[in-house]
């Protein structure tokens, strides 16, 4: 069979897939793109099992055919030449692809485009319809509290519950969690998954930016994503996600409403002075006053900043990670958070103090334990 | 004279020895009321929570087992008991099993406190039969420690440590060379060395399922599919290890040192070099699942006169940033004006008996075993 496509268009297109390309795949073919050639549509598609993207790249020809071609050799070739037309000309009995360009024929040995794994066919047991944006604001806002513990499954992707009245996206690691809600995205029929990371990764790496609709359809074991020329399918996770509600404090009486930048600037450069293995800094609350300080007393570091904070509630004593505020800080984008707490040994949450009318963020991360030092 | 090679090298007899549910039995000794008990040596499932080191058999008919989460044995075996650790004790009972080794042989290598190779091959009372020095040392230990091992005998270390796992607790199984070939082929690929879960679903799923399938693969397949461990399978599927016993000292320090091309006089480059070395380091550690609680950084000087500084923690690091930067804190504790530096060197040593498991000290955990 033979194609000629513009070698840019074929690079951005290529590029846009490639990233689920494992490079020591569990099957030695998934180091490959699946091009599959019909009616001046080339369908390419990259896989690590789990996950498989899908585009379709418009070409010249009227061929029909398939093979698969080594990603890494193919996408190099492509980035080193300049944009022009280059033609493609597979030879399918012996898997031989040759990439004619004006500066030369580069040959490659592709192979049997039917070892290829099967993608699951799409299915329509339940269906969503969800903006780039909104999607893409909810992967941002979960995927950075996601675990990394291969032990706990369930919490190495992000859990989304589709309401008739809402949807949220869940994320924890045990030991903060992320709650995100949009009333704006709703489903008749209720219904709720876990994505695994990598996928929402490569799905935020590869949304447009413009607003396009992506609509997703899943059943029990896969979940598709369509958008543009894209089709994305990943495997869920077929794990009970933990009863988050339960975690979410409904008591906490003390609050403290502060300048988003200041608190972030502050616990910055203070977790330069915390503890490299616990992150720990504490924040001290008494009366308009946040006292914010680390000490590490492996190497008699310490530092402390004190800033002003609306304060309502009992003072308090607080430890936390500081990495974990940082992360939860950077994700917001209101002016102004609020963090409510308890006691030292209980869940604070942190939240916008401006709400946007069709978002909920709520963000909760558990303290650790302060040593009371004398 | 010079020897002259025979065509039949003489074979190696070589003995590894395995205490059974190790310190789950000496809990079990020591403690009469947890006898016949499923009892867990290791963190309780109490707060965040520990793992298992050690389950006893009564506890492992529940599937309770080895670095398990605690509070997942918990929920298999409600009734287990836990037990804390005491590691002195266990370090103690592994001298003297070492005592007992050193009866026949002193070609001993020890894996860990309850496990270790024997190469008997020339044996210091001329008893001659492996199999017979398996049997007297499982009785020793039995009759001095009241505890039970399982052993096995074999012409290479692989094989025998196999062995040893086929008939637990209190075996003794014997693999001849005539039988090494069509043992290894029927081995089911995780029972090789260096196949954890992961490599092995890889391998299940690529359709290799045992010795013999591993077989098929050319050596350059094996290397392309799983990298150094390729060649390691290439070789052992086919009954070739010739890894010596090698009888070694217990790690007391793990470092890394470099004598420089030219005398260092600027501090900054003498801080890029600890960089350096805290890293090689921190990779000997990792390798070796190992954390020191003391750094000691190492100064010779142009005229061969040399320093030694150190720092030590209450908790165990093995921390890239941690060594680099007590190193860089110990070398500016030094005089460094108007010196020439040629040799820099981060050891840590005081290693923790127990490995630590990495995790948050002091970090609260959100949820209980009720909402997972």
């Amino acid at each position: 069979m033979k194609f000629i496509v513009n070698s840019a268009y074929l690079l951005k297109q290529l590029s846009n897939i490639n990233g689920v390309i494992t490079t020591n795949p569990v099957v030695p073919i998934l180091e490959n793109f699946l091009f599959e050639l019909e009616k001046g549509s080339l369908t390419v598609t990259a896989s690590d099992l789990q996950t498989s993207i899908i585009t379709d790249i418009q070409v010249e020809s009227k061929e029909k055919g398939s093979i698969a071609v080594p990603a890494r050799i193919l996408l190099d070739t492509l980035k080193n030449l300049p944009e022009q037309p280059v033609t493609f000309s597979i030879d399918e009995s012996t898997y031989s692809v040759e990439i004619i360009s004006d500066n030369g024929r580069y040959k490659l040995s592709g192979e049997n485009a039917t070892d290829f794994p099967k993608v699951p066919s799409v299915s329509n047991d339940f269906t969503a319809e969800i903006s780039t944006e909104v999607l893409s604001r909810a992967i941002n806002n979960t995927i950075f509290a996601t675990s990394n513990d291969e032990l706990r499954p369930a919490m190495t992707g992000v859990y989304v519950n589709l309401g008739d009245k809402n949807t949220t996206f869940v994320a924890t690691d045990g030991h903060r969690l992320v709650r995100y809600r949009r009333t704006d995205v709703k489903s008749d029929n209720g219904n709720s998954i876990i994505v695994p990371r990598k996928a929402l990764n490569l799905l935020k790496a590869t949304l447009p930016s413009d607003n396009t609709d992506v609509s997703v359809n899943f059943n029990m074991s896969n979940a598709f994503f369509k958008f543009g020329n894209i089709k994305m399918i990943c495997r869920l996770i077929d794990e009970r996600f933990p009863d988050y509600d339960n975690v979410i404090p409904s008591g906490n009486n003390i609050q403290m409403k502060i300048e988003r930048n200041d608190l972030l600037g502050a616990l910055k450069r203070i977790s330069i002075y915390a503890n490299k293995t616990t992150h720990q800094v504490r924040l001290k609350i008494t009366g308009s006053e946040l006292q914010i300080s680390a000490e590490d007393l492996d190497f008699s570091n310490e530092a402390n900043e004190r800033l002003s904070c609306e304060h309502e509630g009992e003072d308090i004593e607080i430890g936390f990670n500081a990495k974990f505020l940082i992360e939860m800080l950077t994700n917001l984008d209101s002016d102004k958070i609020k963090l409510t707490m308890s006691a030292p040994n209980k869940a604070g949450v942190i939240l916008p103090a401006e709400k946007d009318a069709s978002e909920d963020i709520l963000m909760l991360v558990m303290p650790v334990m302060l040593n009371q030092y004398v | 004279m010079e020897e002259v090679p025979s065509d039949k090298p003489t074979l190696r007899k070589i003995i590894h020895i395995d205490m059974d549910a190790y310190y789950a039995s000496i809990e079990q000794r020591d403690n009469p009321e947890y006898k016949g008990k499923p009892i867990a040596v290791g963190g309780s499932p109490e707060g965040r929570g520990g793992v298992i080191a050690t389950a006893s058999y009564e506890a492992r008919k529940y599937g309770v087992r080895s670095a398990m989460p605690s509070r997942r044995a918990k929920e298999l075996c409600p009734q287990l008991i836990f037990v804390r650790p005491r590691f002195e004790v266990y370090k103690e009972v592994s001298g003297k099993i070492r005592e007992i080794f050193s009866r026949y042989t002193d070609l001993i290598e020890p894996l860990s406190l309850d496990e270790a190779y024997l190469d008997v091959t020339v044996d210091k009372l001329n008893i001659g039969s492996a199999i017979d020095i398996a049997k007297l040392i499982k009785q020793s230990i039995k009759d001095e420690l009241h505890l039970t091992a399982s052993a096995g005998v074999s012409v290479s270390k692989f094989v025998a440590k196999i062995a040893s796992d086929m008939q637990k607790p209190d075996g003794l199984t014997f693999i001849g060379p005539s039988k090494i070939v069509s043992f290894m082929e029927s081995l089911p690929v995780e029972k090789f060395f260096g196949v954890g879960k992961v490599t092995a679903d890889k391998m299940k799923r690529m359709g290799i399922h045992t010795g013999a399938d591993l077989k098929k693969l050319s050596e350059s397949d094996l290397t392309r599919y799983f990298g150094k461990s390729g060649r390691f399978f290439y070789k052992i599927v086919r009954g070739i290890d010739d890894r010596a016993v090698q009888p070694h000292r217990e790690i007391k320090s793990v470092g890394a040192e470099d004598t420089f091309p030219y005398d260092l006089k600027e501090t900054q480059y003498m801080v890029e070099e600890l960089e350096k070395l805290a890293a090689t380091v921190h990779d000997r550690l990792e390798k070796r699942n190992l954390k020191g609680r003391t750094i000691t950084l190492k100064i010779k000087y142009s005229d061969f006169s040399q320093v030694t500084r150190s720092q030590s923690f209450p908790i165990g690091t093995n921390d890239k940033d941690v060594i680099a930067e007590t190193a860089r804190q110990l070398l500016m504790a030094t005089d460094t004006e108007a010196v020439r530096v040629r040799l820099l060197g981060i050891s840590l040593s005081n290693f923790n008996l127990a490995p630590t498991i990495k995790g948050f000290e002091d970090q609260l955990y959100l949820f209980t075993d009720d909402d997972l």
